[in-house]
């Protein structure tokens, strides 16, 4: 308290500071009136500065006088002040937007002390042993087994469902979850209430639905949502609560609604609803607890695995072969499995990277700016020192003026992050198929804070080095000597080129790695899927979205089926659960049937659900077997499969799988521990980019499952126009049902162009080349700088030598030279940079090597060509040079 | 301050305190009274004064008001205010328990 007190008197003193002046005036000269020797009283001026000093106000008096000379002095150079701040403001803006994004998706905490918070999951004890989440039940156990050392475990499920009807239906993410789930992130509802227990319990099936908050923000934040319907798969939901505003979710994307697990089944599309929570092997649940505050990870884990091991021996048939384990939950991961801390790690630091980089050349840009500039003002400086400015003083001075810059760039770079920032959402939004919630982006604190601190410091340390360097010289000699000083001149002119050669091998650095992704985007496209590209449309419904139930929903698959086979022009169609080359697939743990280990035998399998004809659409031949019957689309009839050769060969290595039995060791829905019979041998295709390796599919017939999102694949004859059937394709969906939503049409190319794995270099190659292609600028800005100043500081020698005959190309020939020269340093010491950030980069990029010669040649060419332009026109002036002029100048 | 070498370091403002104790008084008679209380032996600068009573000022310890003295001057005059009677007693009592501590030193050692 006496210590705001004091500052509250201190301020005080600021602001009547006039009249408290004239009151130590008044005082002192009373003080002296009243002595018998006035002239024993010291110096007036200097005892009531000294007695000022007690104000603590002094060093504001300092300042204010910087920056008053320094925006007197900045006023008179318009030209270097928006150059200046143009440079710095992009280095900030860019540093802002991305570190906002970077913010928002990797480093913000989702949940209140996320480190107390961790995740349990099941993994098999095999060598190469898959993850699988819990069961109902098993969390029921795990939960009543482990009190002693997490304070409270939840455990939800998510996925996919259509939210709404008719035309205003979408695509979101929905969580199931138990009562207490929002308790365990720290989080109650902006509005309503959470679940109830009961509500909780399978087969309780009370349809209540808290939404998010930016799902109630995005429709007006009307309270009156509350105890609204709300139609999950055509299915209605009351809605009882809105969920805190900073809680989007337990991981990025997070769900638009939640709802409680007893009701879930109200709208996922299984045969016995009530037994799949209920039973022991329904293993789907990601299972969150929170510590104890006490408690260690180790002995969680320790805790944990010991239930796993108890409900292993208790329930051999759903349990053995699987231990559970702890981990820190996934940032981005909805399904159960461990985090991966490494991964936010090392994006972070790539992501910052770029923005950090370009910052440093507009830095660096700036001390050269700030250099050409001391120059021009040596007469000033020198001017200043001999009246007594100390080196500090002198130094405090130039460095307000670089703060000056700096601050008035920060509030630009503000306003240009706010667009930077929406074209990296921008970018990133096509890839994702659905509506997603991200967390809000807005500027936290932290990122005012962090990202205007660190360009503040960034700017302040590269103008004090300038202004060290220019007031250190013995400053009162360049009163007397003022023309030819090419030597002693020198000395800056290598810190201006040294500055330069650091902005070149930057800018190469981030050019070179810009072309290696764009490298890895075009050999993406090129890339051999292991089917037919060309001719091939792919159209994306899903009847759920149009309140479509099972059965209507059966027949409307096969019906468009039939209609789209009737179009003209269309050789092959079928429809499928899921897609090559999208960024959401579903597997299972497929096995042999039969056998006793079935758990340690499964191998994992991307699992689709197909109509007939599927190996056609794709342009490709059965390897063995037969394709579906049309009998075996209905529900009901006797379950078969078709395997790819790859999962074939690693089932029955040697042997022939055709006719053999497979079962589904775990996992959700009716196909869980069926047994069916292997009827066909399909080609193995690729299922995504990144991964060049093969990953074995399963193939089961419409009638073995129901799902409402479905693809149609058509194969178009060649003599018919991509555009001219996409046209027909969408008529006929209409004609079939208006209200039926086209989720995506497109071409097979243009949906691997638009798929995530694509996305990734693309986007690497667009943000790493308009980050190379800003350093390019200002390192063309920084050789242009430098050359001007060189020539213009050496009008006088270019004279002379004109005067005596030199040829103007030989002038030309010599400046440039003198260009190309730095320039070569740096391209050198920039693509050792970018060899060595390729290698780092590797497992990022796609067929191509880091010392790729087209990059590593190209890169160069365009940063050597941009460069000497830079510094053409200087040595152009060079030449027209007129001898009398620069003669009589000095 | 250096130029008050005759003073051990810190006690100024201890002395300018207890001076007002008893009464209020301005700047000239706060450095009159010092010496004449110490017989001479202790002198105050104006170079150190001034900037000792602004600081007491800032700390809140005293207030300061003008008058007209008794011989038709303008002075202002410093008083003593309670959280100043508060710090006085401080320093005085740790001032004691310094000089106590070092006479017990000079004694045995």
């Amino acid at each position: 308290m006496a210590i705001i007190r004091e500052f509250i008197r201190r301020l005080g003193y600021l602001v009547r500071r006039r009249k408290k002046e004239d009151e130590l005036l008044r005082e002192m000269e009373t003080h002296r009136a009243l002595m018998e020797n006035p002239r024993a009283f010291g110096n007036t001026l200097r005892l009531r500065e000294e007695a000022r000093d007690a104000w603590g106000w002094n060093w504001l008096d300092g300042l204010v006088q910087d920056t008053r000379f320094a925006w007197r002095t900045l006023r008179h150079s318009p030209g270097f002040v928006v150059t200046a701040i143009a440079t710095l403001a992009l280095g900030i803006g860019v540093n802002i937007g991305m570190f906002t994004v970077v913010n928002g998706l990797l480093l913000r905490p989702l949940y209140e002390r996320p480190d107390e918070v961790i995740s349990i999951y099941g993994r098999g004890t095999a060598p190469d042993g898959g993850i699988r989440g819990v069961s109902y039940p098993n969390y029921l156990d795990l939960k009543e087994g482990t009190t002693s050392v997490f304070s409270n475990l939840a455990a939800s499920s998510t996925g996919f469902v259509g939210l709404g009807a008719g035309e205003g239906a979408r695509r979101t993410l929905t969580s199931g979850v138990t009562a207490n789930y929002f308790e365990v992130f720290g989080q109650s509802p902006a509005l309503g209430r959470p679940f109830t227990t009961e509500e909780e319990k399978p087969g309780a099936d009370n349809r209540v639905a808290i939404v998010s908050h930016s799902f109630w923000t995005q429709r007006g934040a009307d309270p009156g949502l509350i105890g609204r319907t709300l139609r999950i798969n055509g299915a209605p939901f009351t809605v009882v609560g809105v969920a805190a505003r900073n809680f989007a979710g337990a991981s990025i994307p997070g769900p638009d609604v939640w709802v409680p697990l007893g009701a879930e089944t109200a709208f996922t599309t299984t045969t016995s609803p009530v037994g799949t929570l209920n039973s022991r092997d329904a293993q789907t649940l990601s299972v969150v607890g929170r510590l104890r505050s006490d408690v260690s990870i180790e002995s969680a884990a320790a805790a944990v695995e010991t239930v796993g091991r108890r409900l292993a021996q208790a329930f051999p048939t759903y349990n053995a072969g699987y231990t559970l384990r702890v981990a820190p939950p996934s940032r981005f991961l909805f399904m159960p499995g461990p985090g991966s801390g490494a991964f936010t790690a090392i994006l972070t630091a790539l992501l910052m990277a770029m923005p950090a980089i370009v910052l440093l050349v507009a830095c660096l840009n700036l001390a050269d700016l700030l250099l050409a500039r001391g120059h021009v003002r040596r007469q000033e400086l020198a001017i200043r020192a001999s009246l007594g400015g100390g080196r500090w003083r002198l130094t405090r001075q130039l460095l307000t003026e670089g703060l000056l810059l700096a601050l008035a760039a920060g509030v630009v770079g503000l306003l240009l992050s706010r667009w930077a920032t929406g074209a990296l959402l921008t970018s990133l939004r096509p890839v994702i198929p659905v509506a997603l919630s991200l967390p809000e982006l807005d500027f936290d604190w932290r990122v005012l804070v962090g990202a205007v601190g660190f360009s503040l410091l960034a700017s302040a340390v590269f103008s004090i080095w300038p202004a060290w360097l220019l007031t250190g010289r013995a400053a009162a000699t360049d009163l007397k000597r003022q023309a030819g000083e090419e030597g002693r001149r020198l000395g800056s002119v290598r810190v201006g080129n040294a500055l330069v050669i650091g902005q070149v091998s930057l800018s190469v650095l981030l050019l070179a790695v810009g072309g290696l992704f764009l490298a890895s985007a075009i050999s993406a496209a090129a890339a051999d899927p292991g089917f037919l590209l060309d001719r091939g449309l792919v159209v994306e419904l899903d009847s759920g979205l149009a309140g479509y139930d099972e059965t209507r929903g059966r027949d409307a698959n096969l019906a468009l089926v039939d209609r789209m086979r009737a179009v003209p022009g269309v050789e092959a169609v079928t429809i499928s659960s899921s897609l090559p080359f999208t960024s959401f697939g579903d597997s299972r743990n497929v096995a042999p049937a039969g056998v006793a280990d079935a758990q340690a035998k499964a191998v994992d399998a991307v699992f689709n659900v197909v109509g007939r004809d599927y190996a056609r659409a794709l342009g490709l031949p059965m390897l063995d077997g037969r394709d579906f019957t049309a009998t075996e689309l209905a529900p009901g009839a006797e379950p078969v499969a078709i395997v790819d050769d790859l999962l074939a060969r690693r089932l029955w290595p040697g042997d022939s799988a055709l006719g053999r039995f497979i079962q589904f060791v775990d996992g959700e829905g009716p196909e869980a521990g069926r047994t069916m019979r292997v009827v066909g041998i399909a080609p193995t295709v690729r299922h995504s980019l990144s991964n060049p390796q093969p990953f074995p599919h399963v193939y089961v017939p419409l009638g073995q499952r129901y799902e409402s999102a479905m693809t149609l694949q058509l194969r178009i004859a060649g003599n018919q126009s991509d555009a001219a059937m996409l046209t027909t394709v969408s008529r006929v969906i209409r004609e079939f049902d208006e209200r039926l939503p086209i989720v995506r049409l497109e071409t097979w190319r243009d949906h691997l162009d638009t798929g995530l794995d694509s996305w990734v270099y693309r986007a690497g190659a667009t943000v790493f080349s308009a980050f190379g292609g800003i350093a390019l600028l200002l390192a063309v800005i920084g050789v242009y700088g430098v050359k001007s100043y060189v020539v213009s500081r050496r009008t006088r020698e270019f004279g002379i030598r004109i005067a005596t005959g030199a040829h103007p190309r030989a002038l030309l020939w010599q400046v440039m030279k003198e260009g190309g020269r730095i320039t070569a340093i740096g391209l050198g010491i920039g693509l050792l940079l970018a060899v060595a950030a390729g290698r780092l980069l590797q497992g990022f990029l796609y067929g191509v090597d880091a010392l790729a010669p087209v990059v590593l040649v190209l890169t160069p060419l365009i940063l050597l060509a941009s460069s000497l332009l830079a510094s053409c026109m200087p040595a152009l002036r060079a030449t027209r040079v007129d001898p009398t002029v620069a003669l009589r100048s000095e | 301050m250096p130029r008050d070498a005759g003073l051990p370091p810190g006690t100024l403002m201890m002395l300018v305190l207890r001076v007002l104790v008893r009464q209020p008084l301005h700047g000239y008679a706060i450095a009159q009274r010092i010496r004449q209380l110490s017989a001479d032996e202790l002198s105050v600068e104006e170079g150190s004064l001034y900037p000792a009573l602004q600081k007491l000022l800032v700390k809140g310890w005293v207030k300061a008001t003008w008058r007209e003295s008794d011989s038709g001057r303008q002075v202002r005059e410093y008083r003593l205010t309670a959280s100043g009677k508060q710090q006085l007693e401080a320093e005085i009592a740790e001032y004691r328990r310094m000089t106590g501590a070092i006479d017990v030193l000079l004694k045995e050692a």
